[in-house]
């Protein structure tokens, strides 16, 4: 097995009380955890759960109260320029400097990773291309619309070709068509250049489709680490739908006698269910003579995961 | 040597800094408009206080107690105001996880305040010359160190403001253009320090630039330049300079400490 390029050990932020009286504030708590080379991670968690703060920390801009990171086998605090020279970051609500164009602000951003001004300009055609805001390269950021902006804050990521990317929730302010697009190209970087990416979203379809592995946060520890695939399936219930012609409060009720929650929704009642328990309640609802013309059952996905974990006491395995 | 503290890093600041100074006014009307008014207005004022007092000297005193003065504040502007234009753009966070480092960035504002101050001179020295007579020039020698020492003066208050807003956040960032201001009654510019009360004559030995002013007074008046005097505020502003970038350094920890994403 190859080394992790990135290795987080005990990893701790304790925030000091902000007024007298008020107690101090633990946002990451001893978390551990690697980036293996060409793998894409998955930071999640609801608000508050402390992605972003290990994002910070991870870039250096916040120091830990505890822990160690480690960056291609170097420790971070004593190799920083060395190994900054192969991650970049990228967040949707960091910008940068307004009054430059777009190829002003790359350019700056090239220079401050060592890059020649004709690497530079081919590599800034190609990513500002692929993203559709060349023709937009001449132009001040303050001209662009939010979408533009991400678009070029993930070319700036790109063009120094660094071995980490890490990405904060980077198609937020993206239309449905163009945040496909970046996940096609996240993925297309992972595979052709062998990028390790560490990636945040509140878009569980979005993790699902681009992470291979998936770390979930939650008041600052971590709580799962897996496949989303496998997160998903630790999820036990499942969602059946039912529409019923006859006896829908009987249902409902006939739910809860069993145990399992339901709601009722027009001619429908979604009821959280087991899988393995489906036959047996479609046999008991027969004996009652209650009569439904629909069904369908919803699999379990990385959100109902994730709304199972963000509620106290979910029942993820 | 050159090459590695001015090195590709650095470099990148300048350009990120020099960009906007073809089509921003506001940076522009800084390095530009009002020193000209400044120079009109001072220059006014010498002359006529000059026919008044029939003293011949005062208004090539006054003007270039302004030259002096703009290379303080050109100065210290330079280091506070990079820093709240990164604030500004929600950029520290983005700069600080390049492999830049803080030393790298003091160079780079260091390096633009000589550049901004040198093409704000290339402004104001001829427009004195041109509009009162008065030639900057005629001092000499003596100009190199004392624009090395007001320069020197400007980046200890620069770093001295730039640390506090890095300590207590943006809400504080008046500082950046009220610190230098304490300088401009202490320093003596237009007046000479007898003419300050006692005590204030007192505080204003601790000011290295007022050895520079005095100096200036002295070589515009026909008086040899006393050298002990510049030694003076050379040793005050190493001083001073160790201790606002001591400061700053810390002040850059502790803000990290809290993360430089509040700056967002």
């Amino acid at each position: 097995m190859k080394a992790p390029v990135l290795q987080a050990d005990q990893l701790t932020k304790v925030y000091p009380p902000s007024r007298k009286g008020e107690a101090e504030f633990t946002a990451v708590d001893h978390i551990s955890f690697v980036l293996k080379p060409g793998e894409i991670l998955g930071l999640l968690g609801p608000n508050g759960a402390g992605k972003s703060t290990t994002i910070q920390m991870l870039i250096g801009n916040l120091t830990p109260t505890l822990g160690n990171i480690k960056y291609f086998g170097k420790d971070f605090r004593q190799n920083r320029t060395e190994v900054l020279n192969h991650i970049t970051f990228a967040s949707t609500y960091i910008k940068m400097p307004w009054r430059l164009t777009v190829m002003e602000n790359l350019w700056v951003y090239a220079l401050l990773y060592g890059l020649n001004r004709k690497t530079f300009v081919k590599r800034a055609q190609h990513f500002l291309g692929y993203f559709g805001v060349w023709e937009h390269k001449d132009k001040a950021l303050n001209q662009l619309s939010a979408s533009q902006i991400t678009r070029v804050m993930l070319a700036k990521a790109f063009i120094p070709h660094p071995k980490i990317v890490l990405l904060d929730e980077p198609t937020a302010s993206l239309d449905p068509e163009m945040a496909h697009e970046v996940r096609q190209f996240v993925t297309k970087q992972q595979r052709e250049y062998g990028t390790s990416i560490l990636y945040t979203s509140h878009n569980m379809d979005e993790v699902a489709s681009v992470c291979d592995r998936v770390i979930f946060l939650k008041s600052g520890k971590i709580v799962a680490e897996d496949t989303p695939e496998k997160l998903a399936q630790s999820v036990s219930l499942t969602r059946m739908r039912l529409i019923v012609k006859d006896g829908l409060k009987r249902t409902a009720r006939f739910a809860k006698e069993q145990g399992f929650a339901s709601k009722i929704d027009g001619r429908e009642i979604v009821i959280n269910i087991e899988e393995s328990l489906i036959a047996g309640f479609l046999a008991c609802l027969a004996d009652a003579k209650i009569e439904y013309t629909q069904i369908s059952i919803d699999k379990p996905t990385l959100e109902d995961y994730f709304i199972n974990q963000a509620k106290e006491g979910g029942n993820a395995k | 040597m050159l090459n590695k503290i001015f090195n590709h890093r650095v470099k990148a600041l300048f350009m990120r800094h020099l960009y906007p100074l073809r089509r921003d006014f506001d940076l522009l009307s800084d390095m530009i408009y009002w020193p000209l008014i400044d120079t009109l207005t001072w220059g006014i004022t010498g002359s006529w206080l000059t026919e008044e007092s029939g003293s011949p000297t005062l208004v090539t005193a006054i003007l270039m107690g302004l030259i002096l003065w703009n290379i303080i504040w050109r100065s210290q502007s330079e280091v506070g105001r990079n820093l709240m234009d990164e604030i500004w753009n929600s950029n520290l966070s983005n700069l600080f996880s390049t492999p830049l480092k803080i030393s790298e960035w003091l160079t780079a504002v260091l390096g633009l305040s000589v550049i901004k101050t040198l093409i704000t001179l290339g402004i104001m020295v001829p427009a004195i010359l041109i509009l009162y007579a008065v030639n900057a020039f005629t001092l000499g020698w003596w100009l190199v160190p004392f624009f090395f020492l007001c320069s020197m003066t400007g980046w200890w208050v620069g770093l001295l403001g730039s640390g506090i807003v890095l300590r207590y956040g943006p809400k504080v960032q008046t500082i950046i253009w009220t610190l230098p201001g304490i300088l401009l009654p202490f320093s003596a510019i237009y007046f000479p320090v007898d003419r300050l009360p006692f005590l204030v004559q007192k505080i204003s030995m601790l000011v290295p630039t007022t050895y520079v002013l005095e100096s200036m007074r002295a070589a515009v008046g026909g008086a040899p330049i006393n050298p002990t005097y510049l030694y003076i505020s050379f040793g005050l502003n190493v001083l001073y300079l160790t201790l606002a970038g001591w400061f700053f350094i810390r002040s850059f920890a502790y803000s990290k400490n809290l993360g430089l994403d509040r700056f967002l």
